[in-house]
């Protein structure tokens, strides 16, 4: 007996080609896979509109070895039926499976009528509904979002880690756990910049905007999409985070004089945490300083005796225990491997253009963020009246110090950036090449006195008296360009902090297979009403009394769906089966996730496993134990907001939907 | 072969059992019932070997017809006014997926008002569906034209579904002596059905209708408006190899033409309104007036050309829609205008007339007063004829 044999008679052939386009961990085109397995070679297809027919068939190429037929979005059993009498005409009939393929719009909803239809003139197909739905939206790849770690590029964010949100309740700062990350494609970008912020979205991306309610009329916030935002509207926008702690450095390997290449050492000892001198030290070092690790060597751009060395001398003995002489007269140098080494560790190890301030600056106290900005203005700053400027060729540097002054309640301006062409005389010689370098100004933000003028002030800034909030008007949204985005999902408030604009997490639409209670952005979860508010359809029922042979089957679970697929061809009429696919953008799951979600729905009896044959119902697959749902809910963001009693409200009907499964299980009577 | 007196529903069910299409599907709606009534008696009596679908909805009919033209084999359904608009979303489809489905439309007015009576708006209102469209006068042109839909519809270079738009009641529901041709000789003329790009087999597996991105969608509309115009061709050459076998032809298959040789005047219209107008222009002709008729039969594609060149010197034209573009003209008479400003056909004066909506009679009087209209110069661009 051959492998082959064994795996229940299973061809090795592919009827569905792999390359196609669905996503990453798509359960769908893994089921459709297995489909076509259990019907073979001498298969036909009709297909519904849908994921399925857009990710499989993209003009000239098609994922098909099989042929195959796409009409409209609620025509797969219409389409089928023309196909099924056709080929009796051809004399065919006998030789060749048939299926309908369709998602649950097209068989729920838009597309029951066809299906009743002919179910009822009893064609001979199959028809298999792959059951999921949802769309959604998302931010650009270089997107900074705030979080208890510090300023993380969206792309760096980790399951569970907790990111700064706005409190819709209390108006409070919060921090809230991420529970999921979706890679959403290429999409059309575009930048919103208000006065102090700057951050790039897909057109339907929601932000938090004021809406003003008009005299006597409390104001209230919504969210609106990026693509119905106006220039003048008012978003949130985050003014100043709690104050953090010291933050505490990793021990990097300490070299010892006689180690392998190791001659330049200078005992110094390295801080365990920072400090207020230490980081003013290194906003000096991230002005004017540079580290080749190879050479062991540390520097500084800075001319002796000057008001900025001598800092850094002073600075230096305060952090490294150990005093620090000047030979050279324009530069400082320090040899030794275990500081520049210790300085990369810190993430400061990058080059002029790439230079940023590390996530874990951040974190820190507010009396030691302010301190490295000290450090920074005495490298590559100066002072007009009671405004700051900093100027530097790195624009990730300028983008992630707008961030962090923002963060201690500064108010930032915009990014500016300039070309000089070579050869421009700039610091004393003619540049070699064209330079680009950007500067942004700043100053201290004023505490409006909002007891003199409550209604003015709260005019100008709805959050006046908000302690880490403050609204600003929007003040230009414009085309970037098409490039990759992410989204994120966040617990309880659906928000996070991206590029210090408050933006709200995912959406999905509502369809006739949407469970009760799951958030869609059709069916939002507000005050009143908590996501959807029905329970699904039972198609199988609903096609069991139309005669049909029904089952319900699993992506997780692919030999039991190949049996079941294998059971309805034989029949003379249409047969029905539902397969319960989990979709990665639409439920909001990691990509890897999508068949531990699927066995979830299985083991708690979300989505038994059932065929109902001749009218009678038959059990097929028993859980050992029923786990309680929330195994299944909690890893699923459309789930998130929901209250026990709503959990137990589901447990409940899940439970009682199971006990009438097992009760008709039991009775072995004909129900159709 | 001798005449026999039918109706006209059963002159297209006797058409269409000769063409043996494989698959037919069905939705009642008055007044097109009665072609698949007949259609379906042929079946139950086993004269005619067909799958007859007895669909829910019309939706599903034009659906069912496109899942078996797909799968390879000759089709055929008749609809009419409401039926025709719930199919709107598959008339696309079937054109774009260059299926050539022949379905019979019995002309109906569309609700709301609801009213069952005949006008052209149904059909009118699919025109740039993509469906090749021919209007008949009689219950023996609705015959021969079936026979010829099905030679246009699957000639190579055209490849495009036909639609048959027959008046509802007025010629649905007529009896009239119709020839019924042999089935030799229809066999003759339209060969067996050969898919050549449509058809699902395991054997050679293809993929039909597949999801097109902005850079090939454009050029799929350009072959189906290329096909389009290539049928003008085409049906010509059918309607004269039709005339050669069968004996009978209408005008050069686009146009038919009326007294048009010495003619000063004229009159364009589609459907069974032609026959009386054919009287009304005897009676005018007694009166000195040398009018005439350009009847059209293919309305879509627009045979243009062959118009401009019939009405070429003509002193007026008097053009009589049934149906309306609401808050503009009728549409036959905005593409008439359009056809004759090619600066060849000099035409004087254009006047056109809507009349006959929601199955209004059609009189001698309202033709006459047509032509008098545009005669004397009382004709607008849209004068209702109540």
């Amino acid at each position: 007996m051959t492998m082959k044999d064994k795996i229940n008679n299973l061809s090795t052939e592919e009827y569905f080609a792999s390359g196609h386009r669905a996503c990453a961990g798509c359960a769908q085109s893994l089921a459709v896979r297995h489909v076509l397995k259990a019907s073979g070679k001498n298969t036909i297809v009709a297909n519904a509109t849908g994921c399925l027919e857009v990710f499989s068939t993209p003009y000239p190429q098609t994922a098909w070895r099989i042929p195959w037929i796409h009409a409209a979005f609620e025509t797969a059993a219409s389409v089928a039926s023309g196909v099924d009498k056709a080929l009796v005409q051809q004399n065919k009939r006998d030789k060749i499976n048939l299926l309908a393929f369709a998602g649950d719009g097209g068989t729920f909803d838009i597309g029951l009528q066809a299906l009743s239809g002919a179910a009822e003139r009893r064609h001979k197909f199959t028809f298999v509904c792959y059951d999921n739905g949802a769309y959604m939206n998302c931010l650009s790849l270089d997107s900074l979002i705030m979080t208890k770690d510090g300023l993380k590029r969206i792309t760096d964010i980790q399951l569970g880690q907790e990111v700064y949100a706005f409190d819709q309740k209390t108006g409070d700062l919060a921090l809230k756990r991420c529970t999921g990350i979706f890679d959403n494609g290429i999409k059309g970008v575009f930048e919103l910049n208000t006065l102090h912020h700057t951050i790039k979205a897909t057109s339907n991306h929601p932000f938090l905007v004021l809406k003003r309610d008009g005299r006597g009329k409390p104001h209230c916030f919504i969210w609106k999409e990026l693509g119905h935002i106006k220039e003048n509207d008012v978003v949130v926008v985050l003014k100043k985070t709690r104050p953090g702690k010291s933050f505490e450095f990793k021990p990097i390997k300490i070299s010892k004089k006689g180690d392998y290449k190791v001659n330049k050492i200078n005992n110094l000892t390295l801080p365990k945490k920072s400090s207020e001198d230490f980081m003013e030290f290194l906003g000096l070092y991230l002005g004017d300083g540079w580290i080749r690790p190879q050479k062991a060597e540390t520097g500084f751009a800075l001319p002796k005796n000057t008001k900025e060395s001598n800092r850094l001398i002073y600075l230096y003995k305060r952090s490294f225990k150990q005093n620090l002489i000047q030979k050279d007269k324009n530069y400082i140098y320090i040899y030794s491997i275990n500081l520049s080494r210790f300085i990369d560790s810190l993430g400061f190890g990058r080059g002029a253009k790439n230079k940023i301030i590390p996530d874990w600056v951040f974190t820190l106290t507010d009396s030691e963020k302010e301190a490295f900005i000290t450090g920074l203005m005495s490298s590559d700053g100066y002072k007009i009246g009671n405004s700051n400027r900093y100027v530097s060729a790195s624009y990730d540097l300028l983008r992630t110090l707008r961030l962090l002054l923002q963060t201690i309640g500064y108010q930032v301006g915009k990014i500016h950036q300039q070309t000089k062409k070579k050869g421009t005389f700039c610091v004393y010689r003619n540049l070699l090449e064209d330079s680009t370098y950007g500067y942004i100004c700043f100053s201290k933000k004023r505490i409006a006195d909002i007891s003199k003028y409550p209604s003015q002030t709260k005019q100008r800034d709805f959050l006046a008296d908000n302690e880490h909030f403050s609204t600003e008007k929007v003040t230009s949204i414009k085309f970037v360009k098409d490039e990759p985005t992410l989204d994120l999902r966040v617990e309880e408030e659906h928000n996070f902090v991206a590029d210090g604009i408050v933006v709200h997490n995912t959406g999905v639409q509502r369809s006739g297979a949407t469970p009760k209670y799951a958030e869609t952005t059709t069916t939002p979860f507000g005050k009143k009403i908590h996501g959807k508010t029905e329970f699904r359809k039972n198609m199988p029922f609903i096609m069991a009394s139309h005669g049909c042979y029904v089952a319900t089957a699993n992506a997780a679970f692919p030999h039991d769906l190949i049996s079941k697929v294998k059971k309805a061809l034989t029949k003379d009429s249409v047969s029905y089966i539902q397969v319960f696919v989990p979709c990665i953008p639409g439920w909001g799951i990691p990509s890897n996730l999508s068949i531990e979600i699927a066995k979830l729905a299985f083991k708690t009896n979300m989505y038994p496993m059932f065929e109902i044959e001749d009218g009678v119902v038959r059990i097929t697959n028993r859980p050992s134990k029923a786990s309680p749902i929330e195994e299944f809910l909690s890893p699923q963001g459309r789930f998130k907001h929901l209250t026990k009693e709503e959990i137990a409200e589901l447990q409940a009907n899940v439970d009682s939907e199971w006990n009438r499964l097992v009760k008709l299980d039991d009775a072995q009577i004909r129900i159709f | 072969m001798a005449k026999q007196v039918i109706e006209a529903s059963q002159a297209v069910a006797e058409a269409v059992k000769l063409c043996s299409p494989s698959v037919i599907a069905t939705y009642p709606i008055t007044p097109q019932t009665h072609i698949v009534e007949h259609i379906a008696d042929f079946v139950s009596n086993g004269d005619f070997d067909a799958e007859i679908i007895d669909t829910e909805s019309e939706h599903s009919s034009m659906s069912a017809c496109i899942g078996a033209q797909g799968t390879g084999v000759r089709t055929f359904t008749a609809t009419a006014s409401q039926g025709l608009a719930l199919m709107h979303e598959m008339l696309f489809v079937a054109s774009g997926m260059r299926l050539p489905i022949v379905m019979a439309v019995a002309n109906r007015a569309l609700s709301a008002p609801i009213n069952i009576w005949n006008d052209h708006q149904d059909s009118i209102s699919e025109r740039d569906s993509g469906w090749i469209q021919l209007y008949v006068e009689s219950s023996q042109e609705a015959f021969d034209t079936i026979i010829q839909a099905y030679k246009i519809a699957e000639n190579k270079n055209v490849l495009l579904p036909v639609m048959v738009c027959l008046d509802g009641f007025t010629l649905s529901h007529v009896w009239e002596p119709v020839e019924i041709a042999k089935q030799s000789k229809v066999n003759s003329f339209l060969p067996k059905y050969n898919p050549i790009h449509a058809f699902l087999d395991p054997k050679k597996p293809i993929t039909q209708g597949p999801v097109s991105y902005p850079d090939t969608y454009m050029h799929f509309k350009k072959m189906q408006h290329d096909a389009m115009k290539e049928s003008i061709d085409i049906i010509k050459k059918v309607n004269s190899e039709f005339r050669g076998k069968f004996k009978r032809g209408y005008g050069d298959g686009l146009i038919e033409l009326y007294r048009m040789n010495d003619a000063d005047y004229a009159l364009i219209g589609m459907g069974t309104l032609c026959s009386t107008a054919r009287v009304v222009i005897d009676n005018l002709r007694k009166e000195g007036i040398k009018a005439g008729m350009i009847k059209v039969k293919t309305y879509r594609p627009f045979p243009s050309e062959a118009i401009s060149k019939a009405a070429k010197g003509l002193k007026g034209i008097a053009v009589i829609d049934r149906d309306i573009s609401t808050g503009y003209e009728g549409a036959l008479y905005s593409d008439t205008r359009s056809a004759l400003c090619d600066g060849k056909s000099e035409v004087g004066t254009i006047s056109g007339f809507i009349t006959g909506l929601g199955g209004r009679d059609i009189t001698p009087q309202h033709i006459e007063k047509a032509l008098k209209d545009m005669i004397f110069g009382k004709g607008t661009k849209e004068d209702w004829l109540f």
